[in-house]
């Protein structure tokens, strides 16, 4: 059985690389922590709300307070603030890794098929991803989900055909790079085919580049549904922190200085974007030898 | 020289047409495969808004003919292309019917222009001076402190940080209207109208501005500090060029290429966020148009306001590309 070449470099831990960038660290851990509160939303949703649905208007008095029975307070239709919150964060969260994946599974293909293949392909396919790039895409998909009935997973699809390029963008330029190392010549040599050469000795080497892609196409992905949501469009039965941020705005949370309402999910929002661009920029200066010196906090 | 800069030209302009006509292309089928056409949903809403009686087939193709929807989707096309690029014509709108959706995008576009010009070349210019700065200043506390904020803050969508700016410099400290309300009984051009307008769009301009300054600043950084390790500045440096200088002339200068190149990439995603911006304040641009259109589903208007973004995006990449050889002498000679 032919083993790959590159897995004769000496290994590592697979979680060791956790220890040399704070900045990844604190992005990863609040990710992990809203993964963590996502999951165990029907557990707590469960103990506030007593069994009722999340949406339903009129469980408790309107525009509580927070207080220590309503952490967060309650909004305009007398729901729990906290209760909504945690529904959406998993939807958001969901939303985003599911459009996010689907793009970066485009996006690989494309930059293996461009980075690989090269000449005529490369150029073709690169013109596409330049193309969609610079494409303004939040008018498309608000005039799609201004149109269309769209259901989580038929979203999560549209989503992803606008986020892929950027992706597709840092995974070429990585294949391209890996292409002339030495080792791969060895490969070629040692009689690998180019398909052995690309999921063996290429695919595993650019993983961290696609943990980058992948980042950045969940940022897009969260970007452009929260856009959507934040003006009242998409499915209303699925609760996320845009349409949240919509209801609050709707509702005179301002006029009204309700601000927690306001608060809770925007806040929230902002710290999915950051620390997704700490998750993005660790995971450069952990794998990119050249940027490491360059950040250097 | 001056035919290698001619081609230089010609081949970008190809690639702007090639590109213009897909990215059109893409959009016109991709819209067209939401189910139900435009004229029906119109002609339904019409119908159950003033309880006429049915209308009969023939107003309906008539309308259908109107609005370029006669025939399969492949004659469609060929009429679309036709009236977009020969006659400059993107039909009739609902907004303001029959006023042509060009006329109504028209009216708006100075408006998204002035928000958008102006808070790019803000945010580009504080963005790439502070950055080339911090990256010069590697290492120290003031580079450590602006880099963990421009971190934080680069990927932060517009929108949260103008819905943010809002509630505290609109309704916690009374400082800036939370609203766009500009006086047009105002001379346009006297004092009082470019005070009121500033006033007015202050708020739009700073949240845009707050993001994208960061962003310019973290790849100015890095822009800089990969010079920094170049030998022509190693040699400027043995020359006993003064810092200031140094900053100047051989770090600043090379750096302005690459975030030129940035600003041509991201023009989309600058305009992808501003719409909701418009629409947070109630500012008078294509967002605000937007968000009307897609309230009555007016779909010539919605199509007409992306093609026009997408034509805007590209138009802006193309100039800058061409101004490159004015900054860039490799381009110019060849090399």
């Amino acid at each position: 059985m032919k083993t790959s070449i590159s897995s004769f470099k000496k290994k590592t831990r697979v979680l060791s690389f956790l220890k040399r960038s704070i900045i990844f660290d604190i992005g990863f851990s609040i990710i992990i922590l809203f993964v963590v509160l996502s999951l165990m939303e029907p557990i707590i949703n469960g103990y506030i709300l007593k069994g009722q649905g999340v949406l339903k208007s009129g469980i408790f008095d309107k525009y509580l307070p927070p207080s220590f029975e309503h952490l967060l307070g309650t909004d305009h239709y007398g729901r729990d603030v906290l209760a909504l919150l945690l529904a959406s964060l998993k939807n958001s969260l969901l939303i985003g890794a599911i459009s996010g994946g689907i793009a970066t599974l485009i996006g690989i293909v494309i930059a293996m098929m461009a980075g690989y293949l090269g000449g005529k392909v490369d150029d073709i396919l690169n013109g596409i991803t330049n193309t969609v790039l610079v494409i303004p895409s939040l008018p498309i998909l608000i005039a799609v989900a201004a149109y269309t009935r769209l259901n989580l997973i038929l979203m999560c699809i549209v989503l992803s055909i606008f986020s892929w390029p950027a992706s597709a963008r840092t995974i070429r330029a990585q294949i391209l790079s890996f292409k002339e190392r030495p080792y791969i010549e060895l490969a070629k040599v040692t009689g690998f085919n180019s398909f052995e050469i690309m999921f063996k000795e290429i695919l595993p080497n650019i993983a961290p580049f696609i943990g980058i892609g992948l980042a950045n196409a969940i940022i897009g992905a969260i970007f452009a549904e929260t856009g959507i949501r934040l003006l009242g469009l998409g499915p209303g039965e699925i609760p996320s922190l845009g349409l949240m941020i919509n209801w609050a705005l709707a509702f005179g949370a301002l006029s009204l200085g309700h601000y927690h309402i306001l608060l809770s999910p925007a806040i929230t929002l902002i710290l999915i974007f950051t620390s997704l661009s700490l998750i993005n920029i660790g995971l450069e200066e952990i794998f990119n030898p050249r940027l490491k010196k360059i950040t250097g906090i | 020289m001056k035919k290698k800069i001619f081609y230089y030209i010609i081949r970008r302009v190809i690639i702007y047409l090639i590109t213009l006509f897909l990215s059109f292309t893409v959009v016109f089928f991709f819209l067209r495969m939401i189910p139900g056409d435009p004229v029906t949903r119109f002609v339904r809403m019409i119908e159950q808004r003033f309880s006429y009686s049915p209308m009969s087939i023939e107003t309906i193709n008539a309308w259908k003919t109107r609005f370029g929807l006669e025939g399969d989707i492949f004659t469609q096309y060929r009429r679309y292309l036709e009236r977009v690029f020969l006659n400059f014509d993107l039909g009739p709108s609902f907004v303001a019917f029959p006023t042509p959706v060009q006329d109504v995008i028209a009216f708006r576009l100075p408006w998204t222009i002035f928000l958008l010009g102006l808070a790019t070349i803000i945010s580009w210019v504080i963005g790439t001076i502070v950055g080339a700065l911090a990256g010069w200043k590697r290492g120290t506390k003031l580079d450590s402190i602006l880099f963990s904020i421009a971190l934080s803050m680069s990927q932060i969508p517009y929108y949260i940080i103008a819905i943010l700016l809002v509630l505290l410099l609109s309704y916690i400290f009374r400082i800036f209207p939370p609203r766009f309300a500009l006086s047009l009984q105002i001379n346009l051009f006297s004092l009082e109208f470019i005070t009121n307008l500033l006033y007015n769009s202050f708020l739009p301009i700073l949240s845009l501005v707050l993001v994208l300054s960061f962003g310019w600043l973290l790849s100015a950084r890095f822009i800089t500090i990969s010079i920094l390790g170049e030998d022509y500045l190693l040699f400027a440096q043995a020359k006993g060029l003064k810092k200031i200088r140094l900053l100047n002339r051989y770090v600043l200068r090379n750096a302005l290429l690459p975030q030129a190149t940035g600003l041509a990439m991201s023009l989309g995603f600058i305009v992808n966020g501003s719409y909701l911006v418009e629409w947070i304040f109630q500012y008078p641009g294509i967002g605000g148009l937007l968000q009307f259109a897609i309230n009555i589903l007016d779909y010539n208007t919605i199509q007409g306001i992306v093609l026009m973004s997408i034509f805007t995006v590209l138009t802006a990449n193309l100039i800058i590309d061409l101004i490159y050889p004015l900054i860039d002498p490799r381009i110019r000679t060849g090399e």
